[in-house]
């Protein structure tokens, strides 16, 4: 029987998988998917939650406005990263590097 | 639909700030003459309508929307200083070099919905509504930063700014959502309740994991160590009014939230109102956090010579400071919060404006081009030496009044707390150093005799001179304001 804790266990490997992309990848798009895995780790909580656990709708609720989120925050961040590509030529982090100090 | 109803009279200042955004988007995009104008006096007037609107929310107490939003005197005073910020930031910063050739109308449309956004985080009493709200002002400030298309240091600061802001803000609706699991709710004050008819069988660590994962957001917002990486990159490359708007008014809706969320989210009931919930030793984890903050933003100004990455840094350290307000947990606590908030929005945004003006007519932001200012600008130099002591805490200023009203906060909660005073006023003395750095090179240093004299323009004289009598006057009528401070520190918590 597949109960909440399975749940919040995938949710907690695609947490720390996300987080684990984010540290680990250079190319900016590759770190984008890090971001999105942290973020649908969130909204399996949520749903899990709101199925097992509180038996209300709100987790599901709040789990349809973070995708809305999540779409409007990758657009906006590709586009950045497009932009950059046109003026650098390059997707890699690491080169993004003449603001230090 | 009663509800609705009910609601939408109280909700005036945003009303009337969605109604300007959408103005201005359809000016914009009609492309009559003039349009920047036109869509700048729209701007400036919808800010002045909304401003206006929150005068008769004051005194009302409850949630609107279905619980969504609070009405408090705290969200009124919050709405009024953020309203008020961009509006200085829009009279301020008029016609900026660096922005020159690139249209307004979409920037001005971003000032508002970031400003919408901004009412709503300091006001949000939901789960829900919290984490959507401080997206809404994340995304429109990454799109100002990057506002400069063809410009590197704007677009990386941009990308550094959207890395940093969706993994903190990721983490933090991870938190979120594990509380939700925990209390099973999103609404803020019944959280409270959960917490504290405490929760059945539960990891007693739990609490402290899931407040780690939430402070990521509200950290990343106000610019606290460790979620500060992304300040100075992102104040150096975006446009200075977008740099000085960043460093004003999503601090302070960050600084809003962070207080509702302790106030009304972990604080016991009938235990006096400032008693948090849970084992969890929240004002030793602030502390801790605090410090560091002051500590590293002082100490990492020091060696700056950028004009904009130095006063990120002294913002980071502001943080800091502003922080012992929420640290105190308590009335007087939060009043010096209040009331440093306000005084932090006149002399930040003056040294912006006075970097701004060096830089339309110089085109430099690095120290080392300033010195000769003061033969040169000798009025400029006077009104930048009175927001660097505003900003030092020099005492008939109005950022003594602030440092004041937080170190008094703190003191009196005991002789454990003194310890922390005294790193506080360590690091002003730390902080005076630098300030005092730029004075002197602008007044005692050598050089550039051979620059053209500084023309500044009537309408930026106006509001330079404007700034320095909202840091010098206040006390004159001070009492007023520390009456407004003290009505506004209400908060609603539930019923």
């Amino acid at each position: 029987m597949i109960g909440l804790h399975h749940y919040l266990v995938v949710s907690a490997a695609l947490f720390s998988l996300g987080m684990l992309a984010v540290l680990t990848r250079r190319n900016a798009v590759n770190v984008l998917m890090g971001i999105e895995l942290i973020l649908n780790s969130a909204n399996l909580n949520l749903v899990a939650f709101s199925r097992f656990g509180s038996g209300n709708l709100q987790g599901q609720l709040f789990a349809v406005f973070v995708i809305v989120i999540a779409a409007a925050e990758v657009a906006v961040a590709l586009a950045i990263v497009l932009t950059l590509y046109r003026l650098r030529r390059t997707p890699n982090l690491d080169e993004a590097d003449i603001l230090r100090g | 639909m009663d509800e609705i109803r009910r609601s939408l009279p109280r909700f005036g200042p945003e009303l009337a700030l969605m109604a300007g955004l959408l103005l201005v988007i359809l000016i914009d995009a009609a492309r009559p003459r003039r349009r920047d104008a036109v869509n700048g006096a729209l701007t400036l007037l919808t800010l002045l309508v909304a401003l206006v609107l929150c005068f008769p929310l004051h005194g009302w107490q409850g949630e609107i929307f279905s619980g969504m939003v609070v009405l408090d005197p705290m969200a009124v005073f919050f709405k009024m200083i953020l309203i008020a910020a961009s509006a200085l930031v829009l009279l301020a910063f008029r016609q900026p070099r660096e922005m020159a050739g690139l249209g307004m109308g979409e920037f001005y449309a971003l000032l508002l919905a970031v400003t919408i956004s901004n009412l709503l985080l300091a006001t949000a009493n939901d789960l829900a509504m919290l984490y959507l709200s401080l997206e809404m002002v994340s995304i429109t400030s990454y799109v100002m930063v990057a506002y400069l298309k063809g410009d590197r240091m704007s677009n990386e600061a941009s990308l550094k700014y959207i890395l940093f802001g969706a993994v903190s803000t990721g983490g933090m609706l991870y938190g979120l959502s594990l509380l939700y699991g925990m209390t099973g709710t999103t609404s803020v004050p019944a959280i409270r309740q959960a917490l504290t008819t405490g929760l059945a069988n539960q990891w007693p660590a739990a609490p402290y994991v899931v407040a780690i994962f939430v402070f990521a957001g509200f950290g990343f917002k106000t610019a606290a160590v460790p979620f500060h990486f992304w300040c100075p990159d992102v104040y150096q490359g975006a446009p200075t009014p977008v740099t000085a708007f960043l460093s004003v008014a999503p601090k302070a809706a960050g600084f809003a939230i962070m207080l509702r969320f302790f106030y009304s989210g972990m604080a016991v009931r009938g235990a006096g109102p400032w008693d948090l919930a849970g084992a969890v030793d929240w004002p030793a984890i602030l502390m801790v956090l605090s410090v560091l903050t002051m500590t590293l933003g002082n100490v990492a100004a020091l060696t700056q010579t950028n004009m904009k990455r130095l006063l990120a840094y002294s913002s980071i350290a502001h943080a800091g400071y502003i922080m012992m307000g929420v640290v105190a947990l308590s009335q007087n606590g939060a009043r010096g919060l209040l009331v440093y908030l306000f005084a932090y929005l006149f002399m930040n945004l003056g040294a912006f404006l006075v970097v701004t003006l060096v830089h339309n007519q110089d085109g430099t932001f690095d120290l080392r081009d300033y010195p000769g200012l003061y033969r040169r600008a000798p009025l400029l130099t006077a009104a930048m030496a009175v927001f660097l002591l505003s900003l030092m805490g020099i005492p008939p200023l109005v950022g003594f009044m602030g440092k004041l009203y937080v170190f008094a906060a703190i003191v009196e909660k005991g002789p454990s707390y003194w310890w922390y005073a005294v790193v506080g006023a360590l690091n002003a003395a730390v902080a005076a150093y630098y300030y005092a750095r730029i004075l002197k090179t602008m007044v005692m240093d050598a050089g550039n005799e051979d620059k053209p004299p500084f023309r500044l323009p009537m309408p930026d004289q106006l509001v330079v001179a404007g700034l320095v009598a909202a840091n010098v006057l206040p006390l004159l009528w001070w009492t007023r304001i520390e009456q407004w401070a003290r009505s506004s520190l209400s908060l609603y918590a539930g019923h």
